[in-house]
């Protein structure tokens, strides 16, 4: 079996796992099953990550969603439910309408995503007088793995862009100052959860 | 130059004194603001300023002694003397026709010259004052400007109306206390519903206004021209309105006002066009010229140009024009035609009389006498000050200022309408039964008595008159004041009687007044009030004038018989009030004597009322008044129509006189004791007897009723047409315009309502509309509006597929 | 069969309309907020599939990376939210919170 292969055989499978597990997380009518789907279907686009050679994404995909967010939200159904086992069904109805849309959507999505010639659009995008191996867009596994390349992107250095650049050619930027805000933000927004999620019990204790 | 340092010091004492009132009244108005309405910081701060005055206003009479060297006390006898040998030679010149006549002018005008050399120019030293204190501005020909004017009747008025108001403001602040309240309950005034008016105590405006009414009053007695005295004679009748009507929320009160300021504008008519006559002819307003570098007047005053140096009016041979002349009795000439400057004499009595009705009005004289009785409405301290110092004394001030411009003819006007008034106001003094009016009805009285004297020449014993008569009729004033205060604002007479016994000091310094205005004396000794002294000159005067003109017998006669009703009417007001039986049991129980406040003033004003002119004739106040004498005076007119009696005349048949008037006035005095204090005849029978004549009498002479007919009701008559034309003419005229707006407009409004608002409704309704139809989608479901979105955003690429292909 | 763009681009389509889907039709609102990681996850695969095969590179990932990192506060935000209206209504329906129906 060849690379090829393998990566064929590999992507069949993490794509059916993620699509078949987000449809799951559709039709389940438990919560608590919705959330088991949905690990799945993260799980299964962090693999798909991988096979892109992107592991520093797939792997922060693994650790902060399938590790965090779905646990997060697994605190939120043990917090909300009344019961373990609570349904809140939607009515058939509405169920053939939302599929029918759905189809329709992913149609439309899918002919207008088709239509387009890759090829053709990432090398009109590409800045001027780059080489022609960067129009084939950043190969990592030929380059080792992806940490390093996307540490010296944060710091500034594009090795993806500056490398065999025209020497008077203006520099890339790099990601510092947004990852910054970035950072500041998750901040102030974490703040305010916890704020939004404790007003209640705190205007009680103020009453009482 | 020494003279002039004198006069600047003068001029700066007395204008110290003339400006603080104004000070005050400025700070004092804004008392409301200021103070509480209980505070009497007002009344402080107003008597502080007088009192200052007055201080300032002696100090000027003063030091214009020392600096005069008291030249007029002394200079009295050696000016008696000259004058009593020269005129001894007019007496018996009298009758020699034209040429002693013309002999006599020269003579007098020899015996001027001497006499102003003995008096002013031997000494060297001036004893008249004036000087320019600012230019207003120039206008053509007319230079308006504040000047000053001081001679010794200056000084003295100023001493006086300082000193009387000083008294009057203390007085005031005893007399106005039930205005020091943040709720005065005015008694006379009824409202509506019953009760009483209600409003803030205003004792803090009653003396800005007071404040104001003197600082007016010194003003017009410094002011150096006719034009600044015309506009502080306006201040004094703007301040009179106002005291008058201080009770503005009384009918009677406001009533009085307007008819005081309406009657008083009768009078300062003639004063205008009297100063229109002046000015066209004369081309100044100044009283006297101002003395240029090179020792000349350069510009002439009135005065000089009328009367020249030698007191005489220059006439031509046709008696039909007046030549101008300057101080040294040289004719002007115009400087470019070199015509002599004149006046036609029509004129120039025409300007008398003009000026002389400013004031009839000011004073009260004879057909304008009917405000003053009137003003009685004010608190009785204005009473006190527009009898006494100020208003009424304004006009025979300006009387006796102006005296060089009055033609003989003017003069013999003014001793009429004196002699007339004198006699008017007397009767009708006697059958008055309310206090105050009886003492109005004196005050007109003794001004006509004034305005007689100065008429007939007696210029100083006029103005003498005026001193003393402001001092003994303030007192009374002041002491019924505090009778109304002890009786409870009670002013009748017939429910008052022995309150002597409970106010002994307001009944015995009325008495002292009473003797004073009566003209007491005792023959052969120096105990004689200061009426007697003054009445007495009038009364010399007028016999000298009937000796002169025994044609004019009528204004020696009835002087001297009003003299004896004087006294009656006096007597009769105190026997009434303070003598006898409580004829009011409830009244006399609750009567008091005024506090110290009320009561000082009086017992300071009746000292001076009683001995202010002691002396008589060579006492000092008249010693001073002759001093300031307009040139001529003494020493007599001779003419073919009127002649006017000079000093010596006057002097020789003074004791004749002085019997003549006693006699009446003690026979007055007994007549009222025996009919009101002895109760030997009881005036209710008199009164039965002579019916028709007591209601004539308590009528006021019907004169209310005559003007009443004879300008209020034509005026109504009139106004009455001009309404009904207002009525037809302009109200059809209004009626009709308005209607055809009326017409246009609900046009208007139809196109409005059914066209503007219908459109912008329409697109309101629309709007509205389109809103509730969409308000359906707004379900407030989370669900179904993420469902829109994926229907919307797959419509939109269905259109953009079906439309653009291409992209 | 080369597996190329195209194929992954597929599957994030799918995942993007399965996001949606859930969203719509989920009751519960813990459920929506699976759809609405469902949505960026779809959308993460599309980034990633075209820093592998077109001239974004690095740029891709970094954006991914952040897409994560702010979905990651959206769900804690979210939750918070969620917290409220269970609070508010004593249930976490999201039909029963209609107030700003029109």
């Amino acid at each position: 079996m060849s690379a090829e292969q393998i990566h064929s055989g590999l992507f069949a499978l993490f794509a059916i796992i993620a699509c078949g597990a987000a449809i799951a997380v559709v039709m389940s009518q438990n919560i608590v099953r919705m959330a088991f789907w949905l690990v799945m279907s993260l799980g299964a686009t962090a693999g798909l990550f991988f096979l892109l050679d992107a592991d520093f994404v797939g792997a922060t995909q693994l650790l902060v969603y399938v590790g965090g967010t779905v646990v997060l939200l697994i605190f939120g159904v043990m917090l909300t439910a009344s019961g373990p086992y609570i349904r809140i069904r939607m009515s058939p109805a509405e169920g053939v309408l939302a599929g029918g849309i759905g189809i329709l959507f992913l149609a439309m999505v899918y002919s207008t995503v088709g239509a387009v010639n890759w090829e053709n659009v990432s090398s009109a995008a590409s800045p001027s007088g780059l080489g022609a191996g960067v129009s084939e867009g950043f190969n990592a596994s030929s380059q080792g793995n992806t940490t390093r390349p996307l540490g010296l992107a944060f710091i500034g250095l594009r090795p993806d862009r500056d490398l065999g650049a025209d020497i008077h050619s203006p520099l890339s930027t790099g990601y510092l100052l947004p990852f910054e805000i970035v950072s500041v933000h998750l901040l102030v927004v974490l703040i305010g959860a916890a704020y939004l999620a404790r007003a209640k019990r705190r205007s009680d204790t103020v009453e009482e | 130059m020494p003279t002039e340092s004198i006069g600047n010091e003068l001029a700066l004492l007395l204008g110290i004194a003339w400006l603080l009132p104004l000070a005050g009244f400025a700070v004092e108005i804004f008392g409301g603001f200021l103070w509480p309405r209980v505070s009497r910081t007002a009344a402080y701060i107003a008597v502080a300023c007088i009192g200052i005055g007055f201080l300032c206003s002696f100090t000027a009479l003063m030091k214009w002694g020392n600096a005069t060297d008291w030249v007029v006390l002394k200079g009295t006898d050696s000016h008696h003397a000259s004058a009593g040998e020269h005129g001894g030679e007019g007496h018996g010149d009298e009758g020699h026709g034209d040429e002693g006549h013309a002999e006599e002018a020269a003579h007098a005008e020899h015996a001027e010259g001497e006499e102003s050399e003995s008096g002013v120019h031997h000494d060297a030293v001036a004893t008249t004052f004036s000087g320019t204190m600012y230019s207003l501005g120039t206008f053509g020909g007319l230079e308006v400007t504040l000047d000053w004017y001081i001679d010794s009747l200056t000084l003295l008025m100023f001493t006086m109306v300082t000193l009387i108001a000083t008294c009057i403001h203390v007085f005031a602040i005893g007399y106005m206390s039930d205005e020091l309240t943040e709720d005065h309950v005015d008694h006379e005034v009824h409202t509506a519903d019953g009760g009483h008016f209600h409003r803030p105590g205003r004792f803090y405006k009653f003396f800005s206004y007071m404040s104001l009414f003197c600082f007016s009053m010194l003003g017009l007695v410094l002011a150096g021209n006719i034009f600044q005295v015309f506009v502080f004679w306006e201040l004094v009748g703007i301040c009179s309105y106002l005291l008058i009507g201080f009770y503005v929320e009384r009918k009677s009160a406001s009533t009085a006002a307007n008819k005081a300021f309406i009657v008083n504008r009768v009078g300062d008519w003639g004063f205008i066009i009297g100063l229109m006559i002046l000015w066209t002819y004369c081309g100044t307003f100044r009283f006297v010229g101002e003395e240029s570098t090179d020792g000349h007047a350069a510009k002439p005053g009135l005065f000089e140009m009328v009367r020249g140096n030698d007191g005489q009016i220059d006439v031509n041979e046709e008696e039909d024009v007046v030549y101008l002349r300057d101080a040294h009795g040289h004719r002007l000439e115009d400087p470019e035609t070199h015509e002599p400057k004149t006046i036609p004499y029509a004129l120039l009595i025409v300007a008398g009389l003009g000026v002389f009705g400013g004031c009839i009005g000011k004073s009260a004289q004879f057909p304008l006498q009917t405000w003053l009785p009137d003003a009685m409405e004010g608190p009785t301290p204005v009473s006190a000050l527009v009898h006494s110092a100020t208003m009424v004394a304004a006009g025979v001030y300006l009387a006796g200022r102006f005296y060089p411009v009055f033609t003989p003819e003017v003069l013999l006007t003014i001793a009429y309408i004196g002699c007339i008034t004198l006699f008017l106001a007397a009767t009708i003094a006697v059958v008055a039964t309310d206090i105050k009016r009886v003492l109005a009805y004196s005050t007109i009285s003794q001004l006509g008595y004034m305005m007689l004297g100065i008429g007939l020449g007696g210029w100083a014993a006029g103005l003498f008159h005026l001193v003393t008569h402001a001092f003994f009729k303030s007192l009374m004033f002041l002491a019924s004041g505090s009778v109304i205060v002890g009786c409870h604002h009670e002013q009748e007479m017939p429910r008052m009687g022995g309150l002597r016994r409970k106010m002994p000091i307001t009944a015995y310094t009325m008495l002292i007044g009473v003797i004073a205005i009566a003209g007491l004396a005792i023959p052969g000794t120096v105990i004689a009030f200061s009426g007697y002294h003054s009445k007495d000159a009038i009364v010399a005067t007028a016999l000298a004038h009937t000796n002169l003109n025994p044609g004019h017998f009528l204004l020696f006669i009835v002087p001297l018989v009003t003299a004896g009703i004087t006294a009656f009417y006096m007597f009769r007001l105190w026997f009434y009030t303070f003598a006898g039986e409580p004829r009011d049991q409830e009244l006399y129980d609750h009567v008091h004597e005024s506090p110290w406040v009320m009561t000082g003033p009086l017992l300071v004003l009746s000292v001076f009322a009683a001995g202010c002119a002691i002396g008589g004739e060579q006492g000092f106040l008249y010693s001073m008044l002759s001093h300031s004498e307009p040139a001529g005076v003494a020493t007599g007119v001779e003419a073919a129509a009127v002649s006017l009696p000079g000093h010596d005349l006057i002097h020789d048949v003074h004791h004749e006189a002085g019997v003549m008037a006693l006699f009446a006035a003690v026979s007055g005095a007994i007549i009222a004791y025996l009919l009101y204090g002895a109760h030997v005849l009881n005036p209710a029978d008199i009164q039965r007897h002579f019916t028709g004549l007591y209601t004539f009498l308590v009528e006021k002479w019907r004169f209310d009723d005559l003007y009443d007919a004879m300008f209020v009701r034509p005026s109504r008559v009139v106004a009455g047409w001009c309404a009904a034309t207002d009525r037809v003419v302009f109200d059809g005229i209004l009626h009709g315009a308005c209607r055809a707006a009326i017409n246009i407009s609900k046009w208007d409004r139809l196109f409005d309502e059914g066209i503007v608002d219908g459109l912008v409704n329409l697109v309101g309704n629309v709007v509205f509309g389109i809103g509730r139809s969409l308000r359906v989608v707004q379900t407030g479901r989370l669900r179904q509006y993420i469902m829109f979105i994926a229907v919307g955003v797959l419509t939109l690429f269905v259109l953009l597929f079906a439309f653009f292909p291409k992209y | 069969m080369e597996v190329g763009l195209n194929h992954y681009l597929f599957v994030g389509a799918v995942m993007f309309v399965t996001g949606v889907i859930c969203m719509a039709s989920k009751r519960n609102g813990i459920g929506v907020l699976m759809g609405v990681e469902l949505v960026l996850n779809g959308a993460n695969v599309n980034f990633v599939a075209f820093a592998r095969y077109t001239a974004l590179g690095l740029d891709g990932h970094v954006i991914a990376m952040f897409v994560i990192v702010l979905a990651a506060a959206e769900a804690a935000v979210a939750l918070a939210i969620a917290l409220n209206f269970y609070n508010n209504h004593l249930t976490i329906d999201v039909d029963r919170g209609d107030e700003l129906r029109g």
